[in-house]
């Protein structure tokens, strides 16, 4: 057992003062080409550079996925989250600064990225973007300065992927699973079980 | 891993708000619609939605300290890189529902601070220790196990942000079972002293396991908030059944004894008799069992468990020592580690 864990460990009487909450960032992941970046989840980090980096580690190794972008929580702006699909509206118009939208499709769904508007501020990019995006299954549009958007590199992700991970994977264990098992159960009662694991229990 | 967002002795609820937006709140639920946070919603769902998502993100960081103990002596370095990216999940899991949570109202800060001070609970099944590396087996395959069956349900919940939250976590926690599946098929496979160390586990963690639902509910849950808010949305017995139907008997065909055990007060087994009541019932295809020692769990969510005070001093630990980088990214001022 590491030192740390066996020393005594005794405290003072009063904690140390307060800390702010770092910054917060909201991660969606890209699988395959010309595929849209879905939301993965969230880090918090001091900056961009972190924040992509901590993406990587995080939600980069869960899965293959060839592209990471992320923006901070303060700079997403989300429309109405409706109850039915949303009407597109006629708003219309190019000025202004390039927004980056993500579309939801269903409530507790997952954002994902749909394109780009322009717009001098974020009520009327969400306008736009519902007139531009909307359709029979979106229930709410965010919007997102595309200049705020970090993305990583191609090179940032490769080194993720020079080694074998399937060992960080539930199908990595599917083989070797089968054949100990097989010492107990035969294949056909395995067969069942395996079935039942994932349908009926899990 | 913990999963068990099923903190007992919820607080009482009184519902003090517009009884129209209330009937139209409940109604959305009753059709199955998820809320979102821009959505109108009781001042008491946001306060126990907060408590359930804050108890699980505490249980996912205070569960990655037993694993994590063992990454230095994991037994092969296939196991010792399965073990880490395992830890590096569940802490993961945690910054997760933290935001979650965060998104309800807390500061983060305030969240750990009530962990460390006790204001806060976890999961109970964290207060137990891992002697060996049966533990770490058999926490993978019956508690990560148990927590996908528990999270599957609570991903069946109306609170947008938890649910997709519950999806992606539910998704990890896949290897974590198959990967604890492995190492308890290899240990029962494996030689006569593998397979002691495997049972003596099992003896250790079958009722830590079966507690992890926790006790029944109330008779009448189904009116009460959390299942009228479809915060939870089956019944804590409905699933130590279903749960016990599935590890019983793959447990009993890997050649595991289900024992009845007394357990010391460091929580390791002083005595055990096989459990007689193991038995399927045809009819319903319920497997019955005995129960948990129900006075033990009361006695060690009041934290009075094996580990209580070590898991939440090493949590202050953490806290303490990481202030000063904590100041130093969020405030940008200069900023000096403790002395050593």
């Amino acid at each position: 057992m590491s030192k740390v864990r066996e020393q005594d460990l005794t405290f003072g009487d009063s904690l140390p003062d307060p800390t702010p909450d770092a910054r917060h960032w909201v991660i969606y992941t890209m699988k395959r080409e010309a595929a849209p970046y879905k939301w993965a989840g969230y880090v918090d980090a001091p900056d961009a550079s972190l924040a992509l980096q901590f993406a990587r580690e995080h939600y980069g190794l869960d899965e293959a996925c060839i592209g990471i972008i992320a923006h901070e929580h303060k700079d997403a702006s989300d429309g109405v989250y409706s109850l039915d699909p949303l009407k597109p509206g006629n708003a219309a118009g190019d000025d202004g600064d390039s927004w980056t939208v993500f579309t939801l499709e269903k409530r507790g769904g997952n954002h994902q990225s749909a394109g780009t508007v322009n717009a001098p501020d974020a009520k009327i990019a969400i306008e736009r973007a519902t007139a531009a995006f909307a359709g029979p299954k979106v229930r709410s549009i965010r919007v997102v300065p595309t200049a705020r958007i970090h993305e990583t590199t191609e090179s940032e992700l490769i080194i993720w992927r020079t080694h074998d991970m399937n060992y960080k994977l539930a199908k990595g264990y599917a083989k070797d699973v089968r054949a100990k098992w097989s010492r107990f159960r035969d294949e056909k009662t395995y067969e069942q079980y395996r079935k039942d694991d994932i349908a009926k229990h899990f | 891993m913990s999963g068990a967002a099923n903190p007992v002795s919820p607080p009482d609820i009184t519902i003090t708000c517009d009884p129209d937006k209330l009937a139209e709140f409940e109604q959305r639920i009753a059709d199955g619609v998820l809320i979102e946070p821009g959505d109108w919603m009781p001042d008491s769902y946001r306060a126990l939605m907060l408590r359930m998502a804050e108890h699980h993100a505490n249980s996912e960081i205070v569960g990655a300290l037993p694993e994590g103990e063992w990454i230095t002596r994991a037994p092969s370095m296939l196991r010792k890189l399965a073990l880490i990216a395992k830890v590096q999940d569940e802490v993961g899991h945690g910054q997760m529902l933290y935001r979650v949570s965060q998104e309800l109202g807390k500061s983060r800060d305030d969240m750990l601070r009530d962990l460390i001070t006790g204001k806060t609970k976890y999961h109970n099944c964290f207060n137990y220790p891992c002697p060996t590396w049966g533990d770490i087996a058999m926490i993978q395959w019956l508690i990560d196990g148990a927590a996908i069956m528990n999270q599957k349900t609570l991903a069946d919940g109306a609170y947008g942000p938890y649910v997709r939250t519950m999806n992606r976590i539910n998704m990890e926690e896949a290897f974590h079972f198959k990967s604890g599946e492995d190492m308890v098929l290899t240990l029962m496979g494996g030689t006569k002293g593998q397979q002691i160390m495997a049972q003596d586990a099992f003896d250790r963690w079958w009722p830590i396991a079966l507690m992890f639902f926790g006790p029944a509910d109330k008779p009448n849950a189904e009116e009460l908030p959390a299942m009228k808010w479809r915060m939870k949305t089956e019944r804590n017995d409905s699933l130590r059944q279903r749960y016990v139907n599935r590890f019983a008997p793959a447990a009993m065909d890997m050649g595991l004894v289900i024992h009845v055990c007394e357990k010391d007060a460091a929580g390791l087994v002083t005595s055990k008799r096989p459990d007689e009541a193991i038995a399927l019932d045809e009819d319903t295809g319920n497997w019955s069992f005995t129960q948990p020692d129900w006075d033990e769990f009361w006695r060690v969510i009041r934290g009075n468990g094996p580990c209580n005070a070590h898991r939440v001093a090493l949590r202050r630990l953490s806290y303490e020592q990481g202030a000063w980088v904590r100041r130093a990214i969020g405030t940008g001022a200069v900023a000096t580690p403790p002395a050593a």
